[in-house]
């Protein structure tokens, strides 16, 4: 099986812990439900990853060299 | 028309189904006769033109609330169904419904825990947004799968909707032909049974076992399943029990309210039986208003003529019932009746017939009226018509600045803008008043302090422009200077609206400057554009700072300038700066020419020149060039026609001044200055470039004809030697291929390489020719000139003009549709040379024979097809992808959210940088030290003062081309 981890076109994915996610939101002044999705059958997050967790998604970008994206891990 | 209500804010908006006592409540009244007006023309009571419906024709006053028409908006009445019916906007709910509950008690039959797994489901849905309609399906599927209810044990039944609004229970039943098969299974060869046997079997009397042996009692369903069972038979059909609305409303009346909620409906304010309609609410006449035609006749509206039948149907169906008429007459009645209410909601279904007027035109009933393009919503909700608005033909002006826009006299009159009277503009809007509404500046309206609004006449204005006093409002005619919008469709990007500072001009086109063609995609072949002209001081500063021309120089879509030279601006600048093949120096101008091709700038005094030639000064085209540019300007790139181009300190020291220069799409100067001096000065940079390249395209003279093209003999012999040389080559193919010899290329059959190698071998011929055509014309051929110079045109056009046309195609290969085996029957079947199959080897200006000329056709008609095949999808691809991203907004913490404040990006673009302003190239960056050192040195006299503001220096607002000019007129504002 390919792992899809070490692919260099897929990102890095990291589950958030529960401080970084609320001082987080606190900072968007938004609840966990407010936040972009990603199911939990996608091939691209960590295998710990769960329902009701935050990834954190590390991206390279061409003006700010990384972006960071975060989602909340659903059903699916 | 004055405003008596307040506008209301809306704190949100509920969706829900009506209550039919809610429709009787709010009823002015009960709708009984399909009449509408009596001999007289009166409208009649309790008709579908009540008075208390609301009033239309004006004077009369409304028998509900007493308002005139206009503050009116009208009442409902109702109509008393005589029988409920399906409501069709609700067909699908209605048949889940029947699905998952129970034929006998209504009840949803999912088990608790299945219940609290949905409940459960709704919730996570709900809080992340997702669609509710999943979970209700899901539940629905779940509980249909019971073939017995989980309450009351009762047996479940398949439902089939026959669309749009027939429901049918599809049921067992006794067969018509029972005693037979009773009988059939009775007399079994292996375990014959007698009708004693079978009376013990099922404990049924033996005198009913022989009346139903002779057909003349029918088992009640016990027996049928006692019988069933001890002969090991199925007595029963299918049968199509149709369910009556009547069936449907009993049956959804009892569905208890914590049932509904499992499947995300709120009971409160929709319960199940609301879905079938027993009240139908009658809309406010004022909703549907008849009109008078001219010869007095009334004309009713749909909405109306639907009513009158929906009434109609309603009382003969009362009628039959009182009078006892036959199930099936009160049946037929019944679908009648379903059949209006429906059409009256709906009348495109598909399967049902549209209801139709008498001329034979389908009736546009509730839901046509909001459908589509010119729907309520996509008509005159999203978009509408507006005043203040102006359209004509546009046509070119090259002595207005981009910023510009001509506007003809006879709709600067009729377009105005409102003057708020003061002491200090009381003198202009008397003149104004005074003027007139023909003369130019005058004014059509003026408004007193208590409101009344006067027209402004020949006659009256001499005597009203006395009167006008500081606190009135006077409408203006549009004057130099004002600000407008302009657009031309299809406004495809934010560039197609622009805002624009009116030039009042007679005549009547719009003038525009050519540089402003590329953001509007506009010519000048006929094309048409709007101008709006903004009613209020907020609209009007908005689009002198956000919109105005200038302010668009850079498009967002790729981050580098849109607006630039184009076409002859780029062929004048050329030919000011490029050198001279033959002395390697650009050309010279003596003091005169110098000054003259300076005119239309703001350069008024020559640099020193630089040099003497027969005892004459002379300035070289760059060293003009540089005149225009910011004085500290340095840079380096590589020009379209190849050479180096050298700016130090504001001089253009070397290369050549073209497309790549100052060009629209990414022009480097104009990108350079933009970004580094501000949109003001590279709006006085490109209208400088322009006027000076005119000039001096017009000093050169710059035109092109046949001759142009034309190549001497002997390259035509080389050209056609090239062309014999690759038909030789085909021909050798051709010949490898029929023997059988022919290799074929990996991955393709050998007939696709054969094709691949005639088409490389014809592709190159038309290149030789290309070149060899290229070779004799000469470096100051205008065509040559434009294509190197990124003008117009390319090297191909020229190829296509002196050389060869080339290979035509239609989808992508040689052509070879039309006869059997053979494009013409001109040529053998099966030919598959180069004349055979679309190769034009004559070019443009030699002649296309009548054979390539047809080709030639196919070729060109394929692309036209393309184009029109494209707009029109990509038109629907754009307006999807608009409605999809419209409610995305950036918040001042820089994330993007939707309207419900779900965000879609943590950083807007996930760089949080504009693509505007941002550098396309990888090495491109901007010199904001740089910047930064030359407006503080600009800004301060002293020091002292520099240094006292070091870090926060404002940039100043130039928001009108004239405030320089006004300025030294000593206005300090410019409206
Ligand atoms: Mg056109
Ligand atoms: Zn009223
Ligand atoms: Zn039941």
């Amino acid at each position: 099986m390919v792992n899809v981890h070490a692919h260099t076109l897929v990102p890095e994915h990291r589950v958030m812990n529960e401080d970084e996610i609320e001082e987080f939101l606190e900072e968007y002044d938004i609840d966990r439900t407010d936040l972009p999705k990603i199911v939990a059958g996608d091939a691209a997050i960590p295998d710990e990853a769960s329902v009701g967790d935050v990834i954190e998604i590390k991206r390279d970008s061409r003006t700010t060299t990384t972006a960071y994206v975060y989602r909340l891990v659903i059903e699916g | 028309m004055v405003i008596t209500q307040s506008p209301k804010e809306i704190d949100s908006i509920g969706f829900g189904l009506m209550n039919p006592e809610e429709y009787r409540e709010m009823s002015a009244t009960k709708i009984i006769t399909a009449d509408t007006y009596d001999d007289d023309g009166f409208p009649i009571d309790m008709g579908l033109m009540d008075p208390r419906l609301g009033v239309i024709d004006p004077g009369l006053e409304c028998k509900t609330c007493g308002k005139h028409s206009g503050q009116c908006n009208g009442h409902f009445g109702h109509i008393e169904l005589a029988a409920p019916v399906i409501h069709v906007g609700f067909t699908k709910l209605i048949r889940r419904l029947l699905r998952g509950t129970c034929r006998e008690c209504s009840r949803l039959m999912l088990t608790e825990e299945e219940r609290d797994e949905f409940r459960e489901m709704l919730k996570t849905v709900r809080s992340l947004d997702q669609d509710v309609n999943d979970v209700t399906k899901a539940a629905i599927r779940q509980a249909r799968k019971k073939d017995f209810c989980p309450f009351c044990g009762e047996k479940q039944y398949e439902i089939s909707h026959e669309k749009p609004t027939t429901y049918y229970e599809i049921q067992n039943v006794l067969a018509n032909d029972y005693p037979q098969l009773i009988a059939a299974a009775m007399q079994d060869e292996d375990d014959p049974t007698s009708p004693q046997e079978l009376a013990e079997k099922t404990g049924i009397e033996l005198a009913r076992i022989n009346e139903i042996l002779g057909g003349t009692f029918r088992p009640a369903r016990e027996a049928r399943r006692s019988i069933e069972r001890a002969l090991d038979v199925d007595l029963t059909v299918e049968d199509m029990n149709k369910l009556m609305p009547s069936d449907i409303r009993d049956w959804f009346e009892d569905i208890p309210d914590e049932d509904i909620e499992v499947l995300g409906i709120n009971a409160q304010n929709s319960r199940p039986e609301w879905m079938v309609l027993t009240v139908l609410p009658v809309p406010p006449v004022t909703a549907r208003p008849s009109i008078t035609l001219d010869n007095g006749q009334r004309s009713e509206d749909d909405l109306t003529h639907k009513l009158v039948d929906i009434i109609r149907i309603n009382q003969r169906f009362m009628e039959n019932r009182e009078a006892g008429a036959p199930q099936l007459i009160i049946e037929d009645l019944w679908e009648l009746l379903q059949y209006h209410v429906t059409t009256f909601m709906d009348n495109e279904i598909s399967g049902t017939p549209p209801a139709r007027h008498r001329s034979g035109r389908p009736l546009k009933t509730l839901s046509q009226r909001l459908k589509g393009k010119e729907g309520r919503f996509r008509g005159s909700l999203s978009g509408k018509r507006v005043n203040f608005s102006a359209r004509t033909v546009i046509s070119p002006d090259p002595t207005l600045s981009l910023n510009e826009v001509g506007v003809p006299d006879r709709v600067a009159t009729e377009m105005t803008q409102t003057m708020h009277v003061n002491e200090r503009n009381l003198d202009k809007a008397q003149r104004y008043v005074a003027n007139g509404p023909e003369r130019h500046p005058g004014a059509n309206y003026v408004r007193r302090p208590d409101g009344r609004r006067l027209k402004v006449t020949e006659k009256n204005c001499e005597e009203l422009s006395g009167k006008v006093e500081p606190g009135w409002e006077v409408n203006r005619h549009l004057i130099d200077g004002d600000i407008v919008l302009f657009n031309r469709q299809p406004s495809l990007h934010r560039m197609s609206i622009m805002a624009h500072e009116v030039v009042v001009m007679p005549y009547k086109t719009f003038r525009l400057n050519t540089v402003v063609c590329p953001p509007y995609n506009a010519d000048f072949d006929g094309d048409e554009m709007n101008m709006h002209a903004l009613q209020n001081e907020e609209a009007r500063a908005e689009a002198r700072v956000l919109m105005r021309v200038q302010e668009q120089i850079l498009s967002p879509r790729f981050g580098r300038n849109i607006i630039g030279s184009i076409q002859d601006h780029i062929s004048g600048s050329y030919l000011l700066t490029h050198p001279d093949p033959e002395t390697g120096d650009p050309p010279r101008f003596n003091e005169t020419q110098a000054s003259d091709l300076l005119r239309g700038t703001s350069i008024d005094e020559l640099p020193e020149p630089d040099g003497v030639e027969e005892s004459e000064a002379y300035w070289t085209g760059r060293t003009i060039f540089s005149q225009l540019l910011p004085d500290d300007l340095s840079m380096e790139f590589i020009s379209e026609s190849g050479d180096t181009v050298v700016i130090n300190d504001g001089q253009l020291i070397e290369g050549t001044i073209d497309s790549e220069a100052t060009g629209e799409f990414g022009g480097e100067i104009v990108d350079k200055i933009t970004k580094q001096y501000g949109t003001t000065r590279s709006r006085v940079f490109i209208n400088e470039v322009s006027s000076l390249a005119i000039r001096s395209i017009m000093h050169f003279g710059f035109s092109i004809g046949i001759d142009d093209e034309t190549v001497p003999p002997e390259a035509k012999e080389r050209i056609a030697e090239a062309i014999e040389n690759a038909y030789d080559q085909v021909e050798r193919l051709i010949e490898t291929y029929e023997q059988g010899d022919l290799e074929s290329l990996p991955g393709r059959t050998v007939d696709e390489t054969l094709e691949m190698k005639i088409m490389q071998a014809l592709g190159r011929a038309r290149d030789n020719a290309g070149d060899i055509a290229e070779d004799h014309l000469d470096e100051s051929n205008p065509a040559v000139i434009m294509a190197e110079s990124g003008a117009r045109g390319s090297l191909l056009n020229l190829t296509q003009m002196a050389g060869c046309v080339g290979q035509q195609s239609v989808r992508g290969e040689r052509i070879n549709r039309g006869y059997e085996g053979r494009t013409l029957s001109h040529f053998k079947a099966d030919d598959l040379g180069a004349g055979a199959r679309g190769f034009v080897e004559n070019s443009y200006t030699s002649g296309l024979t009548p054979k390539e000329f047809f080709f030639h056709a196919m070729g060109g008609r394929e692309g036209l097809v393309d184009t029109a095949v494209r707009t029109s999808k990509s038109g629907y691809l754009q307006r999807r992808l608009i409605n999809a991203l419209s409610e995305l907004e950036t918040q001042y913490d820089g994330t993007v959210r939707d309207s419900r404040d779900n965000i879609v990006q943590f950083e807007f673009g996930e760089d949080g940088t504009s693509p505007m302003m941002v550098g396309s190239k990888e090495d491109f960056d901007v010199d904001v030290e740089h910047i930064a050192d030359r407006i503080i040195e600009a800004e301060f006299d002293s020091d002292e003062e520099k240094r006292r503001f070091l870090g926060e220096v404002p940039q100043e607002t130039n928001l009108s081309e004239h405030t320089e000019r006004l300025r030294a007129a000593g206005v300090i504002s410019d409206d």
